[in-house]
């Protein structure tokens, strides 16, 4: 019997443990945002917030630098969701219904795309954008966080199409409805969860995107919240406290978006991007 | 992998027929408008990397390119930098993939019981993946912080305190440090995986076990391990290439110092692009590493069609 209880209580202190180092950094970031400059410096940590300095996020935002970027990270991500679903979806359906020359092509592409660092194109999309007008601009980086992202969404709708009879589409087949519409009226009304998974991972793969970000773009007013926050690194001119209370509101729509979607993520990352 | 594992499945549902309606360039349709997309910005870029990596480029005059062959391949490989590269890669990578595989299956295993509040544990060990990178790397050095940060206060307290404090600049802890940030924000990935992985266990081989009296080490390697064995095995695969291309993590932290202690190949291609302003070289950097991503993809298709085989004897 005590045994068990040993091994009850082992299991709860683990799971309290990795709750806590989950959690911790950003409850950091939290307490470090609330603190004044007395408790930041002093020789013992605060560990707690103090909430007589909610102020500064208001600060924080106070001379709309920081909202100019998080409007500007907006931009791209939305932009980036729309066009990555909007190919993804017919390239998952041609994947999944068809059988065509070129398929197992496609798919191996598909799959090489996985592999190719950011760090490595960033140097020839360079010399494209350079050419067509989009540095400096958030439709250059919308192209460019597309086409990183548009491989995994159109495995995770792949994956969602697979999933569906058929025989669905055959009732629509004998109407003789074509294959655009049955995508877009029998299946795509299915398949919203994923559809939903895949655009939250677009989106967020846009919003949180660094290295296009710091090298397409120069103007302050075209910055996205990434590469604004990342200047902050090493930087000693602005406090702490705003730096943190910028990064926090940076990264709390993404925890509480996964959070909030996380059973359609995870179902879509398994069945698409790993399972299969 | 997706769709690399089901051309080995009987073709059923997707192989069996041509599309009875619609042409036979229907698909085409679908398929067309991505595959341009995905061609003009991967394709043709990846495709003027591997010629910038037989030539001698610079960035401040990237139209004018003089080809050298495999110049650029023959002095990555005779530098002792670039060697240090590839060492610091590999135990980085290896390390990632331990770490988070590890750490995720423990995690895995530990939130596999049903208890009072476990969504909740579920959905707060989410947060490390769902925290951008920039702002994990910019909460951890400044948790790293020499004077302030909390890492070193706590050291200090617990009376391991690093030196000076200087973690990020230590080429000793440095990349230690890394792979701790890296493992973190991993393994909510790989243990949500795995955690789904797990309840494909049947419970009655589990029990079964048990009653049978054997040890709980024995009935995990003989139950528990055959069944998540080929998702362990994917989730190393997908944390080895995603690892092999990470960046900002570590240049935000280190920009790959102290002293190259942090350099991995992708830090070392986008240091010579835009610090030494080498195209060629750079790219001969990433080719090396894109040909590593292959190799490691192209062996664990190996290794995979060598244990379908053994099972099937």
């Amino acid at each position: 019997m005590s045994r068990l209880r040993i091994g009850v209580t082992l299991r709860v202190v683990g799971v309290l443990v990795v709750m806590g180092i989950a959690v911790f950094p950003l409850y950091w970031m939290f307490v470090t945002a609330l603190s004044s400059n007395a408790d930041l410096f002093a020789a013992d940590a605060r560990l707690l917030p103090d909430f007589s300095e909610l102020g500064v996020f208001a600060d924080a935002l106070a001379d709309g630098e920081a909202l100019t970027w998080l409007r500007n990270s907006l931009v791209i991500a939305l932009g980036t969701t729309v066009l990555s679903i909007g190919l993804g979806i017919p390239l998952g359906y041609a994947l999944s219904r068809f059988s065509f020359r070129g398929k197992m092509l496609t798919a191996v592409v598909l799959l090489l795309t996985q592999m190719l660092p950011e760090a490595l194109m960033v140097v020839p999309l360079f010399a494209l954008f350079n050419r067509f007008d989009l540095l400096d601009s958030l439709t250059g980086l919308v192209l460019a966080n597309s086409a990183f992202v548009l491989p995994i969404v159109a495995l995770i709708l792949k994956g969602a199409i697979d999933g569906i009879p058929r025989e669905l589409e055959e009732a629509g087949r004998v109407d003789g409805a074509r294959p655009l519409t049955m995508l877009l009226r029998i299946n795509v009304p299915l398949i919203g969860p994923s559809i939903a998974a895949a655009a939250v991972i677009a989106f967020f793969h846009a919003w949180n995107e660094y290295v296009f970000a710091v090298t397409f773009i120069y103007a302050p007013e075209t910055q996205p919240a990434s590469v604004g926050i990342a200047n902050f690194i090493g930087e000693v001119g602005t406090p702490v406290q705003t730096v943190m209370a910028v990064a926090f509101m940076f990264t709390l729509p993404a925890v509480a978006f996964y959070l909030f979607a996380q059973k359609y993520v995870v179902a879509g990352m398994t069945a698409g991007a790993v399972k299969g | 992998m997706t769709l690399l594992e089901q051309r080995r499945a009987p073709r059923t549902e997707a192989g069996r027929r041509r599309s009875p309606l619609g042409s036979r360039w229907t698909p085409y349709l679908f398929l067309g408008p991505a595959a341009i997309f995905i061609l003009l910005f991967q394709g043709v870029p990846l495709a003027q990397e591997v010629y910038l990596s037989f030539t001698r480029t610079s960035l401040l005059n990237p139209t004018n390119s003089t080809w050298v062959g495999l110049e650029n391949y023959v002095d990555i490989f005779g530098d002792e930098d670039f060697r240090r590269t590839l060492r610091t890669t590999f135990v980085y990578v290896v390390a990632c993939v331990a770490g988070s595989v590890g750490a995720g299956l423990l995690v895995a295993l530990l939130l596999n019981r049903s208890f009072r509040g476990r969504g909740v544990v579920r959905a707060l060990v989410t947060i490390p993946w769902a925290a951008p990178g920039i702002a994990v790397a910019l909460i951890a050095t400044w948790m790293l912080n020499p004077q302030y940060g909390i890492v070193n206060r706590f050291l200090d307290a617990v009376g391991l305190g690093v030196p000076g404090g200087a973690i990020l600049d230590s080429s000793t802890y440095a990349l230690p440090a890394i792979l701790v940030t890296t493992v973190w924000q991993l393994f909510p990935l790989t243990s949500v995986v795995l955690l789904s992985a797990l309840q494909a266990v049947p419970r009655d081989l589990l029990e079964a076990a048990t009653m049978d009296g054997a040890g709980r080490w024995w009935t995990f390697r003989a139950v528990t391990w055959q069944v998540i064995k080929p998702t362990v095995g994917l989730l190393a695969l997908l944390m080895t290439i995603w690892s092999i291309r990470r960046f900002e993590l570590i240049w935000l932290m280190t920009k790959g110092g102290p002293v190259g202690s942090t350099e991995t190949l992708v830090i070392d291609l986008y240091a010579q692009a835009f610090d030494s302003k080498q195209l060629g070289t750079a790219a001969a950097i990433g080719m090396v590493g894109v040909v590593i991503s292959l190799i490691v993809i192209a062996g664990s298709r190996l290794v995979t069609r060598a244990a379908e085989k053994e099972g099937l004897r």
